[in-house]
């Protein structure tokens, strides 16, 4: 485990205390190499969510262990937790989370800010980004005017700025209609395919599955199933 | 930190109201303050007049206005001390005012020797190049509606006595909300009523070859029933009385610090409602890897943009303001250097409104951006 690029190894985790103690994450062991797009898949509370936040480091385990990059990541403080994240780790919400006062451009440029405070040219390259994802002409449209498949494409530009190569997504498509869900599906594939990231994809969409290597079914906290898909 | 600019751009009404809030009380804080000013230079504006180096006066007088006299042999006594050079008299005492056209009231009538000092407003000054009756009196041009004087010279009457009123001056207004009047030492105590030998306050010049604490020193053991002291410590145990023990400096400056705790407030309340409305955009920002400081440096640069902005206008609009309060208030004064540091406690006040906010936005867990 600790020689995968992402990986939690007997991870377990729970919320609240005494009765009202729920498991969220059962003894999971998990590994994900460069150059892959895993789609998690379950229920609601089957723990999709909680090993996102696991291996975003965002969450340490009560039990096991989350390694990124060869690094037991949840042995380390909260401030190295946030450089582990700044450097090699980005998010793609369903609800988008674009910063609303700032323009599109502005955030993919706050991204790199975040990500690479020493880059020169932040404005520049964070119009490169959204020039390849087809924003060219919203680059100083806010948030609020732009369309939801507009948003998650601004949301992805400012999740690649600064390089990061790994990218989890939580519910990307669901708040998109068909096409626009196809479109981030597919960029999130190239991706994958172009720059050899990580990619994971929790999702109840089943769009997904034809773009994704494999398939990891949660239930209860536990892997029901992990399929690879050929 | 285009975020920070942004996010309170974002809600112009709050920003508004915000900015507002710390003009008002920059305000406040530089009106008090000139206030304060002022009546801290009113209250020794006549011993900072004097050149002297020592001050003799009764013993225990508090301030200047309250001056009772000494016995001629001290001055003599006085003059005799290795150091002193020369030797002056100043006297002060409310006295009668008949206006020419009849009316009376009470006026501060001060009287001193011409040698006392080249600012202090003696109409007998032998360099001075005015020729102007030693019999002169003068008074502060902001008095002059009080004075009733149409037309320069003026007769008028001082205590039932004759007294020409030749000139105003500039600089020397009613401080206890009675004119001052000032006149000859000789004709002062004409006036007043006084022996011509005796004095309220001594003045001294003394050699510089001599220690000034030495001479002092001397002065006290040869004077042992008077208080002998230096123009700086005479002027600030005046100031004192008037701002300390009268209250009246007590109360200006209670209102400048209630002015800091007004905008303490509003900043402090608007930032926290923008940090608490924002609270998910701070998540994200963490969750994106961004280091505390990183979120305590947007919160902070809010407030501070609120604090720039807000002094700025607060000063925009004290300046004009204490030009027009100099007219109903003449001592009021705003050196140069108090809206300039007033930027500085407004600045605090900010940093001091956001500490909440920032331990707000620093506590947010980033997991809970997974939180629909």
């Amino acid at each position: 485990m600790p020689n995968d690029f992402l990986a939690v190894e007997g991870a377990s985790v729970s919320f609240g205390k005494a009765q009202a103690r729920v498991c969220a994450l059962r003894d999971v062991c998990l590994a994900f190499q460069p150059g892959t797009l895993s789609l998690v898949m379950g229920p609601s509370g089957s723990g999709k969510t909680t090993l996102l936040s696991l291996l975003g480091c965002l969450l340490s385990p009560d039990d096991g262990s989350v390694f990124v990059d060869g690094v037991a990541v949840n042995r380390l403080s909260e401030a190295e937790r946030t450089v582990v994240r700044q450097k090699k780790i980005s998010f793609i919400f369903q609800a988008f989370r674009l910063f609303h006062s700032l323009s599109a451009l502005d955030n993919v440029a706050l991204g790199l800010e975040i990500r690479d405070p020493a880059a020169s040219r932040r404005r520049e390259m964070a119009r490169d980004l959204l020039l390849q994802l087809d924003l060219g002409d919203k680059l100083h449209q806010e948030p609020n005017a732009l369309s939801p498949g507009e948003k998650q494409r601004v949301a992805i530009a400012r999740a690649l700025a600064g390089n990061p190569p790994i990218l989890l997504a939580d519910e990307p498509t669901a708040s998109l209609d068909a096409e626009a869900g196809r479109n981030i599906c597919q960029i999130l594939r190239g991706q994958v395919d172009e720059q050899g990231r990580t990619v994971i994809v929790v999702s109840h969409d089943p769009r997904w599955e034809r773009f994704a290597d494999r398939t990891i079914t949660l239930c209860d906290g536990r892997v029901e199933e992990e399929v690879a898909v050929p | 930190m285009k975020l920070a600019l942004q996010n309170i751009l974002h809600d112009r009404g709050r920003f508004s109201v915000t900015v507002l809030g710390v003009s008002f009380a920059v305000f406040l804080m530089v009106f008090q303050g000139s206030l304060l000013a002022g009546f801290l230079q009113a209250a020794s504006r006549l011993i900072d007049a004097s050149d002297a180096d020592i001050w003799i006066t009764a013993r225990g007088v508090q301030a200047f206005e309250f001056g009772t006299a000494l016995e001629s042999r001290v001055r003599e006594m006085a003059a005799g001390v290795p150091g002193v050079i020369e030797t002056g008299r100043v006297c002060m005492a409310f006295a009668v005012y008949r206006t020419p056209v009849g009316k009376q009231q009470v006026v501060a009538l001060v009287g001193a020797d011409p040698n006392v000092g080249k600012r202090f407003p003696v109409p007998d000054r032998p360099e001075s190049s005015d020729q102007m009756s030693p019999d002169a009196v003068l008074y502060d041009v902001s008095d002059r509606k009080q004075m009733e004087v149409e037309t320069l010279p003026a007769e008028v009457e001082i205590n039932r006595h004759r007294a020409i009123i030749e000139r105003e001056i500039q600089g020397y207004g009613a401080f206890l909300g009675v004119p001052f009047l000032f006149t000859s030492y000789r004709n002062a105590t004409r006036y007043m009523g006084f022996d011509s030998g005796e004095a309220m306050y001594i003045l001294l010049r003394t050699d510089k070859s001599y220690p000034l604490s030495q001479v002092q020193q001397r002065l006290r053991q040869r004077l042992p029933e008077v208080d002998v002291l230096t123009q700086k410590e005479f002027a600030h145990k005046s100031r004192m009385y008037w701002t300390m023990k009268t209250g009246a400096g007590g109360a200006i400056l209670t209102a400048a610090v209630l002015g800091f705790l007004i905008g303490l407030v509003v900043v402090s309340q608007t930032i926290y409602t923008n940090t608490v409305e924002n609270i998910e955009e701070y998540a994200t920002l963490k969750a994106m890897g961004a280091a505390q400081v990183f979120v305590a440096r947007i919160v902070l640069t809010q407030a501070l943009i609120c604090g720039l902005l807000g002094s700025i206008l607060g000063l925009l609009a004290v300046v004009p303001s204490i030009g027009y309060a100099k007219s109903l208030i003449p001592w009021i004064s705003a050196p140069w250097w108090l809206p300039c540091t007033m930027v500085v406690p407004s600045l605090a006040m900010c940093s001091l409104a956001s500490i909440v906010s920032v331990r707000s936005a620093l506590a947010v867990e980033p997991g809970r951006v997974f939180r629909a």
